[in-house]
């Protein structure tokens, strides 16, 4: 017994010099030249797919992706963050790619045996020492479905239908600097987001909102994946210029929602918005967010014509404390805590009702 | 000789202490209200009693176990048990029962006059008054107004949690339930400012949710009436009116009204004359600038989990220009 015990013991004595010579040595070499040996691969690979497969949400989380919207938006957001390693449907993968190990799949093969909910699953918390990375915030896992529709969706799309799905339209001018040919893509260039219901609307925002909108998201003080990605890209300087120029496009005069078929959302959602007496609890909406009589700060976003969707999913992350912004954000939590489901929705209703023109 | 001086001394003392608590702008001791006169004197024949039987009690039992201690005849056994044990008892309880019972009907005796609706908020006071002449109601909050003589009747209810309606030197104290409505009267019988208080557990702020009660002369009360139910007063200075600025850009009006203005709010207290009041905060800091300025600054810190945000990312000289709009609302 004392015997097994001594023989234990310089075992793993010289099994822990061995490991302080790798480490502090660097005798194990680090290169990604050579790849892998086949069985290091066959153990990482298969570990990972039965980590995804443990981890994955049930199939009933899955939202509809169905949504063109939700693609289109998935896609413009992994044209920006996911395309240099992945590539385009159908594309060649950069040189630099291909050299790392290992190496990024096409994205077709990415996709090709994986449900919707390991997708999500992959791209909301990346794989350790593959290079593919965790989604940019840990909260609002709707902000990750956008990708995984797009993803499922990309195996039987042609590259020249994906590009046509990213490019940036024609910006009006030069003034914007070339960086804004990315917020257009999905903003539009004239900020009405190119009928993108996923999408807010930057025309009739003011500048001082959309500046400071900008700097939240790359604090990571205002919650999205998407917009943190894109925001990282800039500085104060890019902030105050776009700002600058989103602020200058003058609203479109038509809504651009549809109201019939929404009256009665829309009748309660304006009495919640101007202060209704029955529910004495509830601040009134227009104080800070319009359509306000008198003039109104631009520290404030305009809700006036933002699509519904997008209005009704940011209603729930203020009423669930689930969303920050900029330094007035704590007011909001409190004015829609107390909120039903059904005067969200009416909330959205009445504000996407509203011709975006009229707001001063 | 020294102990016995300093025990003297802490007697003295402590019974100064007690009797503090007699006067003062929240105490049933000190009575300005007919209500209040006749809950003082229900408490003084109590007491008074009580300290005879005390004495009685003590007495016979120092009698018994000091001055007599051996087996008394069963004679007067049973005459103590039954007299002082049954008769007694049963006799003075009645007596103070019917006391008791005889002063209700006038403790809930109906106004004659002004109604005010009181509504328990977390956490501060929501005031109506309600007119004789059937005009709507003038909306206040946080502090109540009443004329001196007359018999004012209080509606009270509450928004969410229950709530308890006391201004022991006027009268005693009724429940506010969510929902249902209960009333009582007021009748000040001197004037001065008095002190109400929340007198029911009603969540963490519940010890800063009470409110001045100021007892005016009735020629007073209706001409500060007439004033209350004007609209704001215009800022008066150039800091005032950028107060203003700052009050509808910051959309303070989505929960506090301000008649005059854009601002309609109803979700905190009306602020159309909020200068004019004693206090903010429901009773917890003076009216001032600096008040004003505090409150805003720091809301979540003087009154724990207030509704109210905290405006401390403000500017700060927007802060002071807030603050002299505020005042200035008088």
């Amino acid at each position: 017994m004392t015997r097994f015990l001594l023989h234990t013991g310089i075992l793993i004595a010289v099994a822990a010099v061995a490991a302080g010579l790798v480490v502090f040595l660097g005798l194990f070499n680090v290169s990604a030249r050579g790849g892998h040996l086949p069985s290091v691969s066959w153990v990482l690979h298969t570990t990972f797919r039965n980590a995804v497969e443990l981890r994955a949400p049930p199939a009933e989380t899955v939202p509809d992706l169905s949504d063109p919207d939700l693609v289109a938006l998935g896609a413009r957001h992994y044209d920006a963050a996911c395309h240099m390693c992945h590539a385009g449907p159908g594309e060649a993968r950069t040189a630099t790619a291909l050299s790392m190990v290992p190496a990024p799949p096409p994205i077709r093969d990415a996709v090709s045996d994986w449900e919707p909910r390991h997708l999500f699953w992959i791209v909301k918390h990346g794989v350790k020492m593959s290079g593919m990375p965790a989604w940019p915030t840990r909260s609002r896992d709707d902000d990750v479905w956008p990708v995984v529709a797009f993803l499922t969706r990309v195996a039987g799309m042609s590259l020249a239908e994906y590009e046509a799905l990213v490019a940036p339209p024609d910006m009006p001018d030069e003034t914007a600097g070339a960086d804004a040919a990315s917020c257009a893509s999905c903003h539009g260039a004239d900020g009405r987001g190119r009928g993108n219901a996923q999408v807010p609307r930057l025309d009739g925002l003011g500048e001082a909102y959309i500046a400071a909108t900008l700097a939240a998201y790359r604090s990571g003080a205002r919650q999205s994946g998407i917009m943190r990605h894109a925001a990282s890209t800039l500085d104060a300087t890019d902030d105050a210029r776009l700002a600058g120029f989103y602020a200058a496009r003058r609203p479109s005069p038509a809504p651009t929602s549809e109201p019939d078929g929404d009256r009665e959302r829309i009748v309660l959602g304006r009495s919640l918005a101007m202060g209704s007496p029955a529910r004495r609890d509830v601040p009134a909406c227009n104080a800070c967010h319009g359509p306000w009589p008198d003039r109104r700060s631009a520290l404030f976003p305009s809700l006036s014509g933002q699509p519904k969707p997008y209005l009704l999913r940011q209603l729930e992350l203020w009423r669930d404390g689930e969303r920050g912004g900029t330094a007035r954000a704590h007011l909001m939590h409190q004015a829609a805590r107390d909120l039903d489901d059904g005067e969200l929705r009416a909330l959205a209703a009445f504000y996407a009702s509203l011709d975006p023109g009229t707001d001063p | 000789m020294r102990v016995r001086l300093r025990i003297r001394a802490g007697v003295a003392s402590a019974c100064a202490l007690s009797l503090g608590g007699c006067t003062g702008v929240q105490s049933v001791l000190d009575p300005a209200g007919a209500d209040a006169e006749v809950l003082a004197t229900l408490f003084w024949v109590l007491l008074s009693g009580a300290v005879v039987l005390w004495l009685l009690l003590n007495g016979a039992f120092f009698y018994v176990t000091r001055m007599r201690v051996r087996p008394h005849s069963r004679k007067i056994g049973e005459a103590v048990i039954i007299g002082a044990g049954i008769a007694f008892p049963t006799v003075l309880l009645a007596i103070l029962l019917s006391y008791g019972l005889s002063i209700m009907p006038d403790q809930r005796a109906p106004g004659d006059g002004l109604t005010v609706r009181v509504t328990g908020e977390q956490w501060w006071w929501r005031v109506e008054y309600l007119p004789q002449d059937g005009g709507g109601p003038v909306v206040s909050a946080n502090e109540l107004r009443l004329p001196v003589g007359a018999r004012t009747e209080i509606k009270l209810t509450a928004a969410k949690v229950i709530h308890s309606f006391w201004v022991p030197n006027l009268g005693g104290k009724m429940d506010m339930f969510p929902g249902r409505e209960t009333r009582m009267a007021l009748e000040p019988t001197r004037t001065g400012v008095f002190r109400g208080q929340c007198a029911e557990f009603c969540g963490t702020s519940h010890a800063l949710m009470a409110f001045p009660v100021v007892v005016l002369p009735p020629e007073e009360f209706e001409a500060w009436l007439a004033k209350e139910r004007e609209d704001a007063a215009a800022p008066a200075d150039a800091a005032a009116e950028r107060g203003r600025e700052v009050f509808l850009a910051e959309g303070c009006g989505a929960c506090h009204a301000v008649r005059g203005t854009p601002a309609k709010g109803a979700v905190g207290p009306d602020l159309t004359h909020v200068g004019g009041r004693r206090t903010i905060g429901a009773g917890t800091l003076p009216a001032t600038a600096e008040g004003f300025g505090q409150w805003l600054a720091r809301t979540d810190h003087i009154k724990p989990d207030v509704r109210m945000p905290t405006y401390r990312a403000l500017p700060e000289q927007d802060l002071i220009d807030l603050a002299t709009y505020l005042k200035g609302l008088r």
